[in-house]
C-alpha cells in the first residue's frame, strides 16, 4: 500500500542499497533558484513512486539519479558507488551498466528495429550483456513476448508501431541485461488508461522477476497503489 | 569508445534518411566531378597544347614577335606580317648548321580552313606528340601542281575522298568572294588524326600556290589571263616569298646560337623562336584563366560542403530525441559526435567515388566530340598525385565541416538532462 514518508540517510555499508541521496540540490545556473530534494532511499528490488506538479523538478532529479547532470551539493549513491565523485565518462559507463530509462515519447532510436532498439544497452554496455541468457537477442525475443509486442513487429521500423507498443518496447530496452535501477519518467502518460494498467503491471513484474528497482514519476495519483514507496516533491523552489 | 557500434548506428541512420541525404551526395558528386575534370582536362589540355609541335628547333619567320610568329605558323590564328623573300630560303638551305627546312606560305583558304603551301619535307620531318610522324591515311601526297592533300577535320567535315575536286579561295575566312575556280585542286591523300591543329589545314605544294595565282592582281582574278590546269602543266613555277619555314638542326646544342645568327640575318630582318619556349610563354598566358577555373571550381566544392554542413545542422534538430535515447542508454557524448563525422566522411567518400565513375564515363564520351570540335587528345588515364590530393581532401574537408555539429552536440550533451532536447 502506498505511505507517504521521507527516508533518512543511512550511514551503513549500502552494497544492497540500490538507490540513496543525501541532501541533494541543483541549480541551472547564476539567478535561477535552487531546487533541493528530499532524501531517496531504496532496498534493492524495492520500488518507489515520485510524485509531484509540473515544475516540481521531476526531470531534474531523475537527470541527478542518472548522472546525466550532477548536484550543486549533496550526493547520490548508487550500489556502494557516489555518483558525483565519477567523471562524466565514468557516469556514462556507469548508467549504461545499471540504470535503464523509460521517457514519457520519443523513446526509441527511429531508425533501428524494434529488436535492435531492446539489445542497444547491450551493445554499450558489456556487463549488460553478459547478464543476458545466452544471448541478448533471445532475451530481446522474452521480453518483447512477456511485453505483448507481435513477433511479425520485431524487425519493423518503430516509427510504424503504435505509441504503446513504442512505450513497451522502451520498458524492454531498460529491463534487458537485468540494470539495478530503471527511471522512469511518466512513461504511461501519453496511454489511455487500458493501456497504462497493462503496462504498469508488465513492467513491475518483470522488474521483479529480476529484482530490479523502479523509480516511477508521475503526476497521477491513481498509480501509487502499487508502489512501495511514494515521495512528493515540493516543487515550491520554481 | 565503441567504435563498431557507431559504425553500425551510422549505418542505419544514413540509411534512414537516404532520400535527403543523397541529394546531398548528389549535390557533392557534381562539385567533386567538375573539380576532378577540370584538373584533368588542364593536364590533359596542356599535354595536348604543348604535343602541337616537336621535333622543329627553330620557327623562323619575318620580323615580328615570338607569340605571334607561334600562332600563325603552329595554331593557323592570326596573320602573318610580312614575308620572307625566296631567295633568303635558299641560302638557308646552304647553312651547314641546318638539317633540314619546311617552307610554309600561308594566305588562302578552303571553307576557312587554312591553306598552306609547303613540299615534301613538311611529311617527311614535321613531327607532332612525342616525336609521332605525319601519316597518310588515303591517297599519296601531293605530286602534281593542282593537287592538294587534307587535314583529317577538313576530310571528315566536307566527306572528301581522294580523287575529289575542290575549288580553293582567295584569302582566309569562311566566305570568300574570290575563289579559284579556274584552278581546282584534286585530292590526292587525306592525313591520318593527330589531335593537332594540322588536321584543320590542306596543303598544296608551292608550286600550286604560285600557279592559281598567275593573272590576279590585287586580289581579283583578270579574265583571260588566268591558267588553266593543262597551261599550267610541265611550267616552272617558282615562288618569290614564303610565309615562314620550320627548321631542324644538325646538332641542336647549337640552338641558341643558330637563333641568335638569324635574328641578326642580315639580308633581311628575320625572327627565329624555339618552339618550346614560345609553347611555354603562350601557356604561361593562359594558365592565369585555368588556375582561376581551378579557383572557381574549388569554391563549388567549399559551397556544397557547407550544404552538406547545413543540411547535418538541420538534421540535428531532428535527431534531438534520438541523441537523448542513446545519452539515456549510456553512449558518450563522444560516441554522439562520432556519428555525425562518420556520416559525413562515408557520404563524402561515396561522392568521391561516384564522382570518379562519373568523371570517367563523361571522359569516354566526350573523347570524340573533343577530338573532333577542338582537336584536344584526352585520353583515360590513372589519376596524377595531385589529383589524388584534391579527391582525398574532399573527404578530410567534409571530416572538418562534420565537427562543426559534432562539436555542438558534444557541448550540448554535456549539460543536458536526462530525456533532454537541446530545443527544448
Amino acid at each position: 500500500m502506498a505511505s507517504t514518508k521521507n527516508y533518512s540517510p543511512q550511514p551503513t555499508v549500502d552494497a544492497d542499497r540500490a538507490l540513496a541521496t543525501t541532501g541533494l540540490t541543483y541549480c541551472w545556473g547564476p539567478g535561477q533558484p535552487t531546487l533541493s530534494f528530499p532524501d531517496l532511499n531504496l532496498s534493492t528490488g524495492e520500488h518507489l513512486f515520485l510524485r509531484g506538479a509540473s515544475g516540481s523538478g521531476k526531470s531534474t532529479l531523475l537527470s541527478l539519479l542518472s548522472g546525466m547532470l550532477t548536484p550543486a551539493s549533496g550526493s547520490v549513491r548508487m550500489l556502494g558507488a557516489s555518483l558525483d565523485q565519477l567523471s562524466a565518462g565514468a557516469r556514462d559507463r556507469f548508467r549504461a551498466d545499471h540504470i535503464g530509462v523509460i521517457f514519457q515519447q520519443f523513446n526509441l532510436v527511429p531508425y533501428l528495429t524494434a529488436e535492435a532498439n531492446v539489445t542497444l544497452p547491450c551493445r554499450l554496455s558489456n556487463q549488460r550483456r553478459d547478464a543476458t541468457d545466452p544471448e541478448p537477442a533471445q532475451e530481446a525475443h522474452r521480453l518483447l513476448t512477456a511485453l505483448d509486442i507481435p513477433k511479425d513487429c520485431w524487425r519493423r521500423k518503430v516509427t510504424q508501431l503504435s505509441i504503446g507498443q513504442q512505450q513497451r518496447i522502451a520498458a524492454a530496452r531498460a529491463l534487458i541485461g537485468g540494470p539495478n535501477l530503471i527511471l522512469a519518467d511518466e512513461p504511461t502518460s501519453a496511454l489511455d488508461s487500458d493501456n497504462r494498467d497493462r503496462f504498469l503491471d508488465l513492467l513491475l513484474t518483470l522488474a521483479e522477476a529480476r529484482n530490479t528497482s523502479v523509480v516511477f514519476v508521475s503526476h497521477d495519483r491513481a498509480l501509487a497503489q502499487h508502489f512501495d514507496h511514494q515521495v512528493t516533491l515540493e516543487g515550491a523552489a520554481r | 569508445m565503441n567504435t563498431r557500434l557507431a559504425l553500425s548506428l551510422a549505418a542505419a541512420s544514413l540509411w534512414h534518411r537516404r532520400r535527403v541525404l543523397s541529394l546531398v551526395c548528389l549535390t557533392l558528386t557534381l562539385s567533386v566531378t567538375l573539380l576532378l575534370g577540370i584538373q584533368y582536362l588542364r593536364t590533359e589540355v596542356k599535354q595536348s597544347f604543348t604535343s602541337t609541335i616537336s621535333g622543329t628547333d627553330v620557327i623562323i619567320g619575318a620580323r615580328s614577335g615570338q607569340l605571334n610568329l607561334l600562332l600563325y605558323t603552329v595554331f593557323h590564328l592570326g596573320d602573318p606580317t610580312n614575308n620572307i623573300r625566296w631567295s633568303t630560303f635558299q641560302q638557308l638551305k646552304q647553312d651547314q648548321r641546318i638539317d633540314w627546312l619546311i617552307p610554309i606560305s600561308l594566305g588562302d583558304s578552303y571553307q576557312g580552313y587554312r591553306v598552306i603551301g609547303t613540299d615534301d619535307a613538311f611529311l617527311e620531318h614535321f613531327q607532332f606528340g612525342r616525336g609521332q610522324a605525319l601519316q597518310l591515311a588515303q591517297g599519296r601526297w601531293f605530286e602534281g601542281v593542282f593537287d592538294v592533300v587534307l587535314g583529317a577535320n577538313v576530310a571528315d567535315e566536307f566527306n572528301h575522298r581522294v580523287d575529289d575536286r575542290i575549288v580553293l579561295s582567295h584569302g582566309g575566312g569562311r566566305t570568300s568572294f574570290s575563289n579559284h575556280d579556274d584552278t581546282p585542286f584534286r585530292v590526292a591523300g587525306i592525313l591520318g588524326s593527330t589531335g593537332t591543329p594540322v588536321d584543320q589545314a590542306v596543303y598544296i605544294s608551292l608550286a600550286g600556290m604560285e600557279a592559281m595565282h598567275v593573272g590576279w592582281q590585287s586580289g581579283v582574278a583578270v579574265p583571260g589571263r588566268t591558267l588553266t590546269p593543262e597551261q599550267a602543266e610541265g611550267r616552272e613555277f617558282t615562288p618569290t616569298a614564303i610565309t615562314a619555314a620550320f627548321a631542324g638542326l644538325e646538332r641542336q646544342i647549337l640552338t641558341f646560337q643558330v637563333q641568335r645568327a638569324l635574328n641578326q640575318y642580315t639580308g633581311e630582318p628575320l625572327t627565329a623562336i624555339l618552339p618550346g619556349v614560345a609553347l611555354s610563354e603562350l601557356w604561361r598566358l593562359m594558365s592565369q584563366f585555368e588556375r582561376a577555373l581551378l579557383g572557381i571550381t574549388g569554391f563549388v566544392v567549399i559551397i556544397s560542403l557547407l550544404g552538406l554542413a547545413a543540411v547535418l545542422l538541420t538534421l540535428q534538430a531532428q535527431r534531438a530525441h534520438e541523441i537523448a535515447v542513446l545519452r539515456a542508454t549510456g553512449a558518450s557524448p563522444g560516441l554522439v559526435a562520432l556519428l555525425y563525422v562518420i556520416e559525413a566522411v562515408f557520404l563524402a567518400i561515396v561522392a568521391c567515388g561516384l564522382a570518379l565513375m562519373l568523371g570517367a564515363v563523361a571522359v569516354s564520351a566526350l573523347t570524340p566530340w573533343l577530338q573532333a570540335a577542338y582537336g584536344l587528345q584526352v585520353q583515360l588515364r590513372p589519376l596524377t598525385t595531385m589529383e589524388w590530393g584534391l579527391l582525398v581532401s574532399v573527404p578530410v574537408a567534409a571530416l572538418l565541416v562534420a565537427l562543426i555539429p559534432a562539436f555542438r552536440t558534444w557541448w550540448q550533451s554535456r549539460s543536458l538532462g536526462l530525456g533532454d532536447t537541446a530545443e527544448s
